[in-house]
Order: C-alpha cells, then structure tokens, then sequence
C-alpha cells in the first residue's frame, strides 16, 4: 500500500509503529481516569555483552503469559480481557513438553489477533529447536513468568530481584524476554 | 519487562527483549530489542506461520550477539499486513463512540475489581 506524492510513492503516514505511550495516555483520560500513567524513564542503561557464543550459552526463557487455569474463566483464542487470570507473583515452569501458558491477562490487540498460536508469544519451540542444531547451547530447564504489576515499585524491588535469582540458579548465560 | 532486561544487564546477564510496542520499550531504555511492528500478542512471530516464528527468534539472536550498545533496536522486516490500517484502532479514541467509551470504562472498572480481589487472595494487595 503506498501513497503518492509529487509523484514519488512513500508509506502511508500512519504506517509507523504505533505511538502507543500518547494512545493509551490519552485513552484512559479519555475514560475519565485522572492523572496518566507514568512509565519508567531512564537516562542510563546498562549493557552486557554476551561472556561466550551463542552455541556454548544456555538461555533462559522470560515471558508475562500465564499457566492455564480451567476454573478462571475464557482464556482461549479470543478471550476478552481477563483479569482473574493474572498472577502477582514470578513463577517457573518446566521447558521439558509442552507448557499451556494463556495472554488473556494482557491488553493484546484484541481485534487484530486473537491468541490462537502459542508460539507468536511463547518461542520454547523455536529455542528447543536452535538448541538441537546447535545454535544455542541450551534451553534453561526452566522457563520464568513475570507479574505485569501497573505498580512499576513491585516489578522493581520485587519481581526482577526474583526473576535475577531463577536466572543464576538455573545458570543461564543470558535471556530471551518476551514482552506481550 | 523492560525493567526485567534493565535489572538481568546491570547484574551481569546480557538479554534481548522481542517486543511490539517499540516506543514504551524505548522510552524505559533497554540494552536490545527485536521490534515486530505486530499487534500486541505476536512478538515472537506470526499466527500459524512457522517461517515467520523461525525468522523472529534468529533475529532476536543475532542483535543479542552483535548488539553494539545498548539502546539496540532492531525492526524485524516482516509485515503484518500489506494493508497498515490495523494500526489506526488500538486505544485509539478518535475512533471510539461516546457509547463504546461508556461501554469500555464499565468494562475496564469490572476488570479492576476482579484483579483487586486476585490481589487479596495472592496476598499483595496494597
């Protein structure tokens, strides 16, 4: 899809990565929720390179998808926005098999995608498979979850102190965050 | 979980985050990100489509291995659409009926009690 001007074809202006900083601020105000949300800002940030190869590097694998849970209402493809499926606390789980991890606790773009395929937010499969062609050293035996607290002061003191400590028991090289 | 990344780096583990709302990770500041310019809900790759998984984790990969510095985004080349016009309707108000408004904030203040009930009973409750 393009747009012409002056003869020359460019992108349509909205196709941009969506400001979503201005579209949620302005959302919830919209909404009648007063003072707007404030996200974590930095000036610095730290940086660290990888120690060895890829090939040699056990990879831990972070992610704010929730185990399923029958008695907690949809959670399936589609699922409107469910909030009794959220959990607080950081959690691991098994990468051996095939876990059932659910996003209707996040705010996903419910009208564009529907949450039908694990593997566009979860890619445990994809990471087994790099580990078997020897891409990656190995897949950490377990994978982390991580609470999406709105209080940014428990993600800080609380989850990531905690998601550090699975990281170094699990002795991983680096990790693979997806965010939702 | 940009502030996962920021805590994992400053401790010593280098990270990439796979993300699709680039300018939240962005205005946090995180060493690397493999931005899938995606509805929220995709950020390791398309519905159903393999190649586009495979293709999205071996770019997260390469910028965790060849990342210069921090601040490192790179935008995966894959589209979603050839149409962008899926990029007008997230939040977006301008789009919204006075109606569907009322409709979202009865929604959003139901979903706010049920997360405060699942508070008390995780024990973190404010």
């Amino acid at each position: 899809m393009t747009d012409t001007m002056d003869g020359l074809d460019f992108a349509p202006p909205h196709d941009l990565p969506i400001p979503y900083l201005r579209r949620i601020s302005t959302y919830y105000q919209t909404l009648g929720y007063g003072a707007p949300y404030r996200w974590a800002q930095y000036a610095d940030v730290p940086f660290t390179p990888l120690a060895k190869p890829l090939a040699k590097s056990r990879i831990s694998l972070i992610t704010t998808a929730a185990p399923y849970q029958p008695d907690k209402g949809d959670q399936g493809p589609g699922a409107p926005y469910n909030a009794a499926a959220k959990f607080y606390r950081v959690y691991t789980g098994s990468t051996d098999g095939e876990p059932d991890l659910r996003i209707s606790h996040i705010g996903i773009d419910r009208k564009h995608t529907t949450a039908e395929d694990i593997n566009t937010w979860f890619p445990l499969k994809q990471l087994k498979r790099l580990a078997g062609e020897g891409r990656i050293g190995e897949v950490a035996p377990r994978f982390i979850g991580a609470p999406t607290n709105r209080s940014q002061k428990t993600t800080i003191e609380q989850d990531c102190v905690d998601i550090l400590a699975r990281v170094r028991e699990d002795g991983s090289d680096a990790a693979v965050i997806v965010a939702n | 979980m940009s502030l996962v990344a920021r805590h994992l780096e400053a401790n010593g583990i280098p990270t990439v985050i796979m993300g699709c709302a680039k300018d939240i990770v962005e205005h946090v500041g995180v060493p690397r990100l493999l931005f899938s310019d995606f509805p929220l809900g995709n950020a390791a790759g398309k519905p159903k489509d393999v190649a586009s998984q495979a293709l999205t984790i071996e770019l997260a990969l390469k910028v965790l291995e060849t990342a210069p510095g921090p601040r490192t985004t790179v935008q995966s080349p894959l589209r979603w659409s050839d149409n962008p016009d899926w990029k007008l309707d997230f939040s977006n108000v301008e789009r919204l009926s006075a109606e569907e408004i009322a409709r979202r904030k009865a929604e959003f203040d139901a979903n706010k009690g049920v997360a405060r009930t699942r508070r008390v009973e995780a024990g973190v409750a404010e």
